[in-house]
């Protein structure tokens, strides 16, 4: 990871110098319409291209090319190529290496816990004074989505297709044992253990599952009262404060009795899922992108509920959001087509009711289209109301770095019984190494 | 029961095995390929379908310009193959049968290329690409394979196992290096070209890395990138429809194995690499 960090840094900062340099020279080749997006030359028939990158596979990739096709047909000047780079993270690869060889996009769709890192080596334009010129501003957005928008005071990306972790719960399995949906950690515990069937000493059934990943850990340090990184940013907001010893004591516990499945770390999104369709997990942490399928699929009383909470309500944030890149030949355009996505009724909108990520805009959260889906399909209101809690505690620069360090502790403490306080004294120096190191 | 009967009958269970092992993933896949998208999301997992949903290829199919996307990977591998030849076999024959001037060096250096995983060059290969305005078409995708490392030192293994005799009687003939090279040492070597050419056909055509790292446009993409959009990156994936297009991607280097296996058996009994 070190080397990938620094190679980054440099592809990065390489990309910033030759971003600012002459004027481009043309593609010399035929064969391909060019993706050169900073030649100001307007493609045929006098129309401005815009190169847009996104990460959308499967159904959610077809409403994806869907709208962009509805901004193509309503603006003729403009044509918006958009095309899949991969995961988040192959599209973080792309991007590296695409700024210093001037093939970058216009317009990215970066994973929300990437956005530092490229702000970070300024190669994002700044839409403060784009949203001016738009008569936007920061209030029409939905401010728990927007934590990773500003770097440094500037306005560098802007939600697009948002998840949050919530609960997810088989309610015909809690009615039978006349169990109320849980709202503290104790309830949790209590609903979980009693939901447990066991055949001759084997689990038959799970109280709750997870996947295996360092989002529900997180949400969970920041419900007990800690923060993932200090507030200064040089170290982890919850070892000293026992809050990490805390957080995976209970899941230990939970484990434990059999109340807690925690699924092998491959495929483990996947697992959980057919688990919790299948009725062998009452209950699940899981992200929101999942309501969809399970209001299809489900075959029980299928409603969700806010992560439980301990000291208070909190929840991280997933999903990406939209940047343009500043090396763009063709901001004005860029923005329109950014402006658009995010503001017109015919622009995200639709993407965001078919799909089912989060609404970004108030106005989209009070549009009669949503809140017809929401009386339909109240398991997504709670997700969009849990949003007031939204909090993201791991915003920095070092967080990729950080993060596979902390599935190592994931992975010790729950697979490996290893000892957590020790495990996370380890991962304390590392964080704070990786920290120093920025 | 005498003893060699039950050796032999261990032997073909074990054999079982072993094949059942590997050919699991494979059955799942097909069998997943043609289930409903309620059976892949139940658990403990569905085996057989309760009925064949071919539906899912039609739909595999449908996602994307997919005549383009295997077009593109027909094109690619088959330029690939062709050109590797083109070089590969002068190669091999030149570091086989003659000594020159620094021949071990190149030879090492040809060895050391073969050692250099492609994450490590892709960097420099894109700029350069980028360079010459190539980036986003198919060439970037064919030129980097032209000379094939492993290949020249498989084949070089195997060119000098042919007995020096029978070239210097081609000559004596007034054969030229060309035509030995083409009426000698290939035919010879036919079960060495056919294990090359499917190590390499397979490579890349299940190659996802680098065409998706060297193009942009969907015009010039492979099926790997096609089937690659099939998956959803949150939520829940069809992976009827995913593994339909898995299907569709795997038959091709199916059907290139089967009429190359013999030769590939072949390679590796008589070769000299044990």
């Amino acid at each position: 990871m070190k080397k990938t960090h620094l190679l980054c840094t440099a592809a990065l900062l390489m990309g910033t110098l030759t971003a600012c340099g002459g004027p481009e020279e043309p593609a010399a080749t035929g064969a391909a319409p060019a993706a050169q997006p900073a030649s100001e030359k307007p493609a045929e028939g006098g129309k401005t291209t815009v190169q847009f990158w996104h990460s959308l596979g499967g159904k959610n990739g077809e409403y994806m090319d869907a709208m962009v096709k509805r901004f193509n047909d309503s603006h003729p000047n403009v044509e918006v190529v958009a095309t899949f780079q991969g995961s988040y993270d192959e599209m973080v690869t792309k991007l590296q290496q695409s700024l210093p060889s001037k093939t970058a996009p216009d317009v990215a769709m970066l994973e929300r816990a990437y956005v530092e890192m490229f702000a970070d080596a300024d190669v994002l334009e700044d839409l403060g004074p784009l949203m001016k010129s738009s008569n936007l501003s920061e209030g029409d957005f939905v401010s728990g989505l927007m934590g990773h928008s500003t770097f440094n005071n500037k306005l560098v990306s802007l939600p697009l297709n948002r998840s949050t972790p919530i609960l997810h719960i088989n309610k015909t399995l809690l009615d039978e044992k006349g169990l109320k949906v849980p709202t503290t950690w104790d309830e949790l515990k209590t609903t979980a253990e009693a939901l447990v069937v066991k055949e001759g000493g084997e689990v038959k059934r799970y109280g709750l599952t997870m996947p295996f990943d360092t989002w529900y850990p997180m949400a969970m340090i920041t419900q007990a009262g800690g923060t993932f990184f200090s507030e200064d940013k040089k170290t982890i907001g919850f070892y000293d404060n026992g809050v990490g010893s805390k957080v995976f004591g209970y899941l230990k516990d939970l484990q434990g009795t059999g109340a807690l499945f925690y699924p092998p770390a491959k495929d483990s999104g996947n697992i959980v899922n057919q688990m919790f369709t299948s009725g062998k997990a009452a209950m699940m942490f899981q992200s929101t992108g999942t309501i969809g399928s399970l209001i299809n699929t489900a075959k029980f009383e299928y409603v969700t509920a806010y992560l439980p909470k301990d000291q208070k309500f909190a929840s991280p944030t997933g999903g990406a959001n939209v940047a343009m890149m500043s090396s763009s030949g063709n901001k004005q355009a860029a923005w329109e087509f950014i402006r658009w996505m995010e503001t017109d009724p015919q622009g995200a909108l639709p993407f965001i009711l078919q799909s089912g990520y989060l609404p970004f805009t108030k106005a989209m959260a009070e549009s009669k289209e949503l809140q017809d889906l929401w009386a339909k399909e109240p398991a997504r209101k709670v997700a969009y109301e849990q949003l007031q809690y939204a909090v993201d505690t791991n915003k920095s620069v070092a967080w990729p770095e950080v993060m596979k360090e902390f599935n190592s502790v994931i992975e010790a403490v729950m697979y490996d019984n290893k000892d957590i306080q020790a495990s996370l004294e380890t991962f304390k120096k590392q964080a704070e190494r990786i920290l120093a190191g920025q | 029961m005498d003893r060699s009967l039950l050796l032999r009958l261990l032997d073909h269970a074990g054999k079982a095995l072993i094949l059942l092992v590997f050919l699991f993933p494979f059955l799942w896949m097909i069998s997943t390929s043609l289930q409903t998208f309620e059976e892949t999301m139940s658990f403990p997992p569905v085996w057989v379908p309760s009925s064949l949903q071919w539906g899912n290829f039609a739909e595999a199919m449908t996602a994307g310009p997919f005549l383009t996307y295997a077009r593109n990977s027909i094109v690619i591998t088959t330029a690939i193959l062709i050109l590797q030849f083109a070089v590969m076999i002068p190669a091999a024959y030149a570091f086989a049968k003659y000594t020159f001037a620094g021949s071990g060096l190149m030879f090492g250096l040809v060895l050391l290329a073969f050692m250099i995983p492609s994450q490590i060059t892709f960097i420099p290969v894109y700029m350069t690409m980028a360079d010459w305005g190539w980036v986003d078409t198919l060439l970037p995708q064919i030129v980097p394979f032209m000379s094939n490392a492993f290949g020249i030192f498989l084949l070089r293994q195997y060119f000098r196992q042919i007995p020096q005799e029978i070239i210097e009687s081609a000559r004596l003939d007034n054969a030229g290096e060309f035509k030995i090279i083409t009426r000698l040492m290939v035919p010879m070597s036919m079960p060495a070209l056919a294990t090359i050419a499917l190590f390499s056909f397979v490579s890349h055509w299940n190659d996802y890395f680098w065409p998706l790292v060297m193009t942009d446009a969907t015009h010039v993409r492979p099926l790997t990138l096609g089937i690659a959009k099939l998956r959803e990156t949150e939520g829940i994936s069809n992976w009827n429809i995913i593994m339909a297009g898995n299907v569709i991607l795997v038959l091709p280097i199916l059907i290139v194995y089967l009429f190359c296996s013999k030769q590939i058996v072949k390679a590796f009994v008589y070769s000299g690499i044990k």
